[in-house]
């Protein structure tokens, strides 16, 4: 068992590496961060003076290096832009962020499932092929399309939510939330939808086809047989026995959701790090692509070690050690 | 309770009669800094001119007109100008504006760690003559001296020194990154980097208010079709730029005003004059053409710019013919004209020039610095293509391709210049002196360009006081660019702003948008 989750955690910091080198050494077809620095009356000298003093003369390995020694204590540097360090930058946008992915992931996992209940359950309706049809919708527009069409519909045609920002916030120690004032939830519905439909209708279609599955077994007709409710056997029976593929696949996607918030957070004006990621990358913000590039796969790296571990301890199969036991 | 029902009515009075009013814009670019000497750029420059005034400022049309100094004067025959202070100027904390801020204020803008240090590269010396009087020496006699400092501002002596923040710290920052005491219409309220910036009424401003506003919210919204959105919805009071492709549908809106103008930002073509041979043809790669003036003049005679002007920027941009917009100082009334189009006239040329068949080369362009760069490049590409002149295009980010120019990968490239000073010698100075790294000449003159006679002209321009002899050189000099096609400009790039219907302002145009000059209706 040790020597598993050691294996594990050895491979997820080789991956993690490896992420960061390949990061570092693209960093150089970014553009050159030097022109947007200084103003338009620089010299040749001002450039090479600068560039030797942020260590952009030195080879790529050298910079990646000093960034992981300064990283691994917590540092990771200066912001090119702002001239405030990365770290307090990056806390201060977390908050949108994760928010509006908590919000959005709930959105996804409630309507999805209820919503694949239903299209399960009343599979030749005319309300579920309906919402079958629309779902396709969800899968096949790209996000920033999905965002500019609510945004038109919503703010600009109907004028009943906000087409940017965030908000009004209330301070929690560091923290900011959107959560307690009514400019901040309402601002929260049209990118959480925007960034969640996507999830919802793959977790919908995932667990109407799990259910369908299911729904065929041969305990379900017994329980049929034996007279029980409709609603004990869809939801205690059934839909329990549908939902382990469906955990799997909402943990992986919630990696993906604060990772691909970039492009809702980008037509929303979500002041969250996603935005704060392509900013960097207008501006060559090397220390905050860096960073923000680390931290992202460490969540990725971060989940996929949960998940491995969670599948674990579920599945007794993958227990080497206790085989043979039953 | 009478009490209360006054209060009340007395609120009710102000609410109807005053019209004061919250104000929300967007910009593309967030000021990076709150430090007015620590970046030298036109988002940080233009906002901090509503906190922080100078000597001088510019007004609705780009005249200088007196601010913290309410008269200047040269000294002798030219060794330096005497500004004589305004009195009675609070700063917002309250202290008082004197000659020792202006001096403050000089050694910090022209401290090592200072991007504005340039602008007083003439200065020699800043003598304090009593609390109201100061004299800046030039080692030169400095004609303009007063109009390229519009944009030094003056910061509170006492309030840096105590907070730690006596020079900028552009690396890592100080206190007078985050916060403001200037003298200028509005004070600082709120500063989230990247996010909102809240500015409220300075209300010992020396000034007489024009605008109305209680309190004003600068947000930055890189994403065009967001601000757009914002505006259309009534969230944002103003945006800018507005996309040139959505002007004409704003336009029709009766809610939203478009205000359209021209910028101080030249577009133009520049060549590789130095280069021995072309770096991206086919066939022509053991000489450099553009190194011929016909050929460079062909260029000219092959662009129809009226034509990229209507269809690529809907009618919102003028044609140029100088490195400088007729607003300028210093333009050149009688080389108003720019070459005509003529592909036969082009055609003549290259074959006067030795290139009957014409040539392959390759265009560098970039695709996100200035309006709808990419697509100029594509229809300069197709009108040169028609005299026999086959661009190869290659567009890219601006962080890409000026690294490209400075190590000379392109046979011809795209350059927009806006001239800090507003003044025709600028671009001179940057674009068309012999590069000379000492002299800080040519900085931009990525091509080369050398010319005896203009390296001779530019510093006799720097030191003339008389304004027809100075106007005399700009002319001969503004000649011999053209007649040499050392750059081939194409036109003056437009600025275009959007409003609720509810508001008026004044766009000037070197696109700095001037709070104090808003009324919400």
């Amino acid at each position: 068992m040790l020597a598993y989750i050691i294996q594990r955690i050895a491979q997820s910091f080789l991956v993690l590496l490896v992420v960061g080198a390949v990061a570092f050494s693209m960093f150089r077809f970014v553009g050159d961060p030097i022109d947007n620095m200084l103003g338009q009356e620089r010299t040749q000298a001002d450039i090479e003076r600068l560039r030797t003093q942020l260590g952009l003369d030195q080879p790529f390995p050298v910079q990646y290096v000093k960034f992981l020694a300064g990283a691994v204590q917590g540092n990771f540097g200066v912001s090119y832009r702002q001239g405030r360090p990365v770290s307090q930058i990056l806390l201060e946008r977390a908050p949108a962020t994760l928010e509006l992915a908590a919000v959005s992931g709930f959105l996804a996992i409630s309507i999805g499932i209820g919503l694949g209940v239903f299209t399960a359950i009343r599979r030749d309706g005319f309300t579920a092929n309906a919402i079958m049809s629309l779902s396709l919708i969800g899968v096949s527009l790209p996000t920033f399309l999905i965002g500019i069409l609510l945004i038109y519909l919503f703010s600009v045609e109907l004028g009943w939510l906000p087409s940017f920002g965030r908000g009004d916030t209330v301070r929690i120690g560091w923290w900011t939330t959107g959560f307690l004032t009514e400019s901040g939830l309402k601002a929260l519905i049209l990118p959480s939808i925007t960034l969640g439909l996507y999830q919802m209708t793959l977790i919908m279609r995932l667990v109407r086809s799990e259910m369908l599955e299911v729904l065929r077994q041969d305990y379900i007709r017994f329980a049929r047989a034996r007279g029980l409710r409709d609603r004990a056997v869809n939801f205690r029976h059934a839909l329990k026995n549908t939902l382990v593929p469906v955990i799997t696949v909402t943990g992986l996607q919630l990696g993906s959701i604060i990772a691909f918030a970039i492009i809702t957070e980008t037509v929303f004006q979500w002041p969250g790090v996603g935005l704060l990621f392509i900013n960097a990358i207008q501006f060559v913000d090397i220390p905050v692509m860096a960073a923000y590039l680390m931290l992202i796969s460490v969540m990725f790296v971060g989940i996929n070690l949960i998940v491995d571990l969670l599948y674990f301890s579920i599945d007794p199969r993958l227990r080497a050690d206790r085989t043979g036991g039953h | 309770m009478r009490r209360l029902t006054y209060s009340a009515a007395f609120a009710a009075l102000l609410a109807t009669s005053a019209h004061a009013a919250e104000f929300s814009w967007a910009e593309t670019t967030d000021p990076q800094t709150m430090d007015p000497h620590a970046v030298n750029s036109a988002p940080v420059l233009g906002f901090l001119n509503n906190i922080y005034e100078g000597l001088v400022r510019r007004d609705k049309d780009m005249v200088i007109e007196p601010a913290l100094a309410t008269s200047w004067e040269p000294i002798g025959a030219g060794e330096g100008w005497r500004f004589t202070l305004r009195q009675g100027v609070k700063f917002h904390d309250g202290s008082d504006f004197t000659a020792q801020d202006v001096l403050f204020s000089y050694e910090r803008a022209s401290s090592e760690e200072a991007d504005t240090r340039s602008w007083f590269a003439p200065v020699s010396e800043v003598n304090v003559v009593d609390d109201y009087t100061i004299d800046i020496m030039t080692s030169a006699p400095n004609p303009i001296f007063p109009d390229s400092i519009a944009n030094w501002m003056i910061v509170d002596a006492g309030w840096a020194e105590a907070n730690a923040a006596a020079r900028p710290d552009k690396d890592n920052g100080n206190f007078a990154t985050l916060n403001t005491n200037g003298t200028g219409a509005f004070m600082l309220d709120e500063r989230a980097p990247g996010l909102s910036t809240v500015l409220v009424p300075h209300a010992g401003w020396w000034d007489t208010a024009e605008h109305n506003i209680t309190r004003a919210t600068l947000t930055p919204i890189q994403n065009p079709a967001t601000a757009v959105a914002a505006l259309l919805s009534g969230d944002i009071d103003f945006i800018n730029p507005v996309p040139i492709q959505d002007t004409e549908r704003l336009k029709q809106n009766p809610d939203v005003n478009i205000i359209q103008g021209i910028e101080a930002r030249v577009i133009m073509l520049g060549f590789p004059h130095e280069a021995d041979a072309l770096k991206y043809s086919a066939e022509t790669t053991d000489k450099n053409p553009f190194a011929d003036v016909r050929v460079r003049q062909a260029v000219g005679h092959a662009i129809n710019v009226p034509a990229i002007l209507q269809t690529i920027m809907r009618g919102n941009a003028e044609e140029v013919s100088q490195l400088v917009s007729p607003a300028m100082r210093g333009y050149t009334d009688s080389l108003a004209r720019r070459p005509v189009y003529s592909p036969d006239e082009a055609r003549a040329l290259l074959t006067e020039a030795g290139y009957p068949d014409g040539f392959s080369f390759g265009l560098k362009c970039t695709n996100d610095r200035y309006l709808n760069d990419e697509a100029v490049c594509q229809a300069v590409t197709g009108m040169l293509a028609q005299v026999g002149m086959r661009a190869t295009l290659d567009a890219m980010p601006v962080q890409n391709y000026w690294p490209e120019l400075r190590a000379d990968n392109y046979d011809m490239y795209l350059l927009g210049w806006s001239p800090g000073t507003f003044d025709a010698e600028h671009p001179i100075r940057f674009l068309a002196a012999t590069p000379n790294d000492e002299k800080k000449l040519g900085s931009w003159n990525f091509g080369g360009y050398s010319n005896a006679r203009v390296d001779e002209l530019l510093p006799m321009i720097q030191s003339e006081i008389d304004d027809t002899k100075r106007q005399a050189m700009l002319d001969e000099t503004a000649q011999i660019l053209q007649d040499e096609a050392a750059y081939v400009p194409l036109y003056v790039q437009p600025l275009v702003w959007g409003t609720q219907a509810n508001i008026d302002m004044t766009q000037r145009p070197d696109n700095f948008f001037m709070l104090r000059w808003v009324t919400v209706n």
